[in-house]
């Protein structure tokens, strides 16, 4: 899940770290209860700053995807299905507007871009 | 900490210490092979002597070469990494200087030991022509003492800073230097004494290493 | 105590040619910092004169709050040294390694040594001047963090060493960190490693420091316009432009200093369009940093 991290995104790390959370949890991969890794696995393992992954779990703290739990870790909490399809639904409108910047820089048009998207949807479909 | 110090040296110098034994007990045997044989065969006291006298000329070799080699293990390990490790350690430079410079000390300690020992059985197996006594410890001292001198100025050389090798060679030098003039101007001036006392003159440290080396003498 | 590690106005002078002129350094206590820059830029000179190996001329150089070198031999009880050459006596085994230094500081881990050991996956009975080069890195880590420090410094600990050895040591340092909260002072030329994890970085350049920010002021410095229909004149420009390219006929690149959001109405009062603003990771940011600061009108940036 955290596997691909890239310092050299525009995105802060922490940033990063919280986003892939918010998915997971958005995605039902993590189920309220399910505990996140502990803060000095998690750092060790992607070889980031503590202090990152302790950024990240505050914001998402924040926002109430999870909990704190003093000497016990960090536990995702039960997050209505509204928030979770919102969640979803502002992954969607990034991932968009980072392919228009891109076929953009790139030279293509939108309607360019509309009949590819038709074609991989129907692609996919059939 | 010294213990650790004095593992790892002698796990680099091992085979010159073995050696060293080994040879500093064969020299003084080895030296009496003529005396050993049956009282008819008895050699001249002249004879034995310049016997004595040639192998004698070994001690100081032997000296010399054994505190070439501790010293230069001593400071080996070290020396690779220009001292950075070292001198990354939390104690005083001159504390860690002293651990080197005592665990080499003790290192040496089995090579005078044999050579007191070969000398101890070499007395007590030759027979001497009269007139003619023999001076194991004697001996076996003044080697001591030169061994432990020869490691003091190599261990110094070897310790990286010239500056030091430096000052250390100039105090010796100066040392002697002071002697011989002393001596030549007919000056009754006497810097080793308590050395004097216990083997025969001759004038400062280094000419330890000097003179004759004798097991038998007169 | 606020630095672990502060310089404050530090000359040093090697012979006639290096020298390291008024350098003023400071590491945040539990900080990572990362100690950038090119060879030869005195960055080994600087970590032998914060471990007290070397005496400046002139300056101070304070270390967990003590003056270097009067006490280093107290100090360096708390500071786990990585050098940049793993040279250790080769006729130890790893264990004995192990237990010489452990000899020498107090505050010795023995348990989690033995751990680290495993962790690093080495033999504690193979002789240390037989192990790989990744092997020998390992056991400079194991030294460092088995002594508990306060404050670690790494000399391009992973310097030649493969990626999977690279990761293992740094995840090691993480880990201890993370438990102890201690500060690592880290230099390195594999950049895109520091980035991750450093929060503070340094660069150094010809015996001076260019530059000491956090991390993300560092690395939000300097960025890449893409611009569309750019306009010819950039002198009346609300920041520094540092490089322009063209990317075929429409658009073109544009390296710029100072930049903050609101200055795209800059482009569209000259009609022109702005595509997108990039971040620079840090080594273009390293990169350009130095390429600025060596031209004559390049200033220190902080």
């Amino acid at each position: 899940m955290f596997d691909q991290i890239d310092p050299r995104s525009p995105t802060p790390l922490y940033a990063q770290i919280a986003s892939r959370v918010r998915v997971a949890v958005a995605a039902g991969a993590l189920r309220p209860g399910d505990a996140l890794p502990s803060v000095r696995h998690l750092a060790s393992r992607l070889r980031v700053n503590p202090a990152t992954v302790v950024q990240a779990y505050r914001e998402l703290e924040t926002e109430g995807f999870v909990e704190l739990r003093q000497g016990a870790g960090t536990f995702v909490r039960e997050v209505r299905a509204e928030r979770r399809a919102g969640e979803r639904a502002h992954q969607a409108a990034t991932l968009v507007r980072r392919m228009i910047a891109e076929a953009g820089r790139l030279g293509v048009s939108v309607e360019e871009l509309h009949s590819a998207i038709a074609d991989e949807m129907g692609a996919k479909a059939s | 900490m010294f213990r650790v110090v004095l593992y790892g040296q002698w796990k680099w110098s091992r085979i010159v210490v073995i050696l060293g034994s080994v040879a500093g007990f064969a020299l003084p045997i080895l030296s009496v092979q003529g005396a050993t044989s049956d009282p008819q065969r008895a050699m001249k006291a002249g004879e034995l002597l310049s016997v004595i006298r040639s192998w004698g000329v070994l001690y100081p070799v032997l000296a010399a070469a054994i505190g070439l080699l501790i010293a230069i293990a001593t400071w080996t390990p070290d020396h690779r990494g220009r001292h950075v490790l070292a001198l990354s350690l939390p104690l005083p430079r001159w504390r860690y200087v002293l651990l080197r410079f005592t665990a080499g000390l003790v290192l040496l300690v089995p090579t005078m030991l044999g050579v007191l020992a070969g000398a101890l059985l070499a007395s007590a197996t030759a027979t001497l022509p009269p007139g003619l006594e023999t001076y194991p410890v004697a001996l076996a001292i003044r080697f001591a003492l030169a061994l432990a001198v020869a490691y003091a100025v190599f261990f110094a050389i070897s310790a990286g800073t010239t500056r030091t090798a430096g000052i250390i060679l100039g105090l010796i030098g100066t040392v002697i230097v002071v002697q011989v003039v002393a001596s030549t101007a007919g000056i009754e001036l006497d810097l080793t004494s308590p050395v004097q006392a216990v083997v025969m003159n001759w004038p400062g440290p280094l000419a330890i290493f000097t003179g004759r080396w004798m097991l038998i003498d007169v | 105590m606020s630095n672990a590690v502060e310089i404050r106005e530090l000359h040093y002078r090697a012979g006639k040619s290096f020298a390291i002129e008024d350098l003023d350094l400071s590491v945040p206590t539990g900080s990572i910092y990362g100690f950038l820059g090119p060879n030869g830029s005195g960055k080994t000179t600087t970590i032998r004169l914060i471990l007290g190996l070397l005496r400046p001329r002139s300056g101070t150089i304070r270390v967990l709050g003590e003056p270097m070198p009067l006490r280093a031999p107290a100090v360096l009880g708390r500071v786990g040294f990585v050098p940049e050459q793993p040279h250790l006596d080769p006729t130890l085994t790893v264990c004995e390694t192990l237990r010489f230094r452990e000899a020498f500081y107090p505050t010795w881990d023995g348990d989690w040594a033995g751990r680290l050991l495993q962790t690093f996956d080495l033999d504690p009975h193979h002789p240390f001047g037989k192990l790989s080069k990744g092997q020998k890195g390992k056991v400079m880590m194991l030294l460092a963090l088995a002594q508990r420090p306060d404050l670690l410094v790494l000399d391009e600990p992973t310097d030649g060493l493969d990626p999977v050895v690279r990761r293992d040591m740094l995840a090691a340092l993480i880990d201890y960190v993370s438990q102890h909260g201690a500060t690592v002072f880290i230099s390195s030329h594999l950049v895109h490693e520091l980035e991750r994890m450093c929060d503070w970085i340094g660069v150094m350049d010809n015996g001076r420091l260019v530059s000491e920010l956090p991390m993300e002021r560092f690395k939000n410095g300097i960025k890449r316009l893409l611009v569309s229909a750019a306009p010819a004149e950039t002198e009346s420009a609300p920041f520094s432009v540092l490089a322009r390219d063209r990317n075929g006929a429409a658009t073109e690149t544009w390296l710029v200093r100072g930049w903050e959001p609101g200055m795209s109405t800059w482009f569209d009062a000259r009609d022109a369009s702005l595509q997108s603003v990039i971040d620079l990771d840090l080594e273009d940011g390293f990169v350009e940093l130095l390429r600025t600061f060596r031209t004559p009108h390049g200033k220190e940036v902080r």
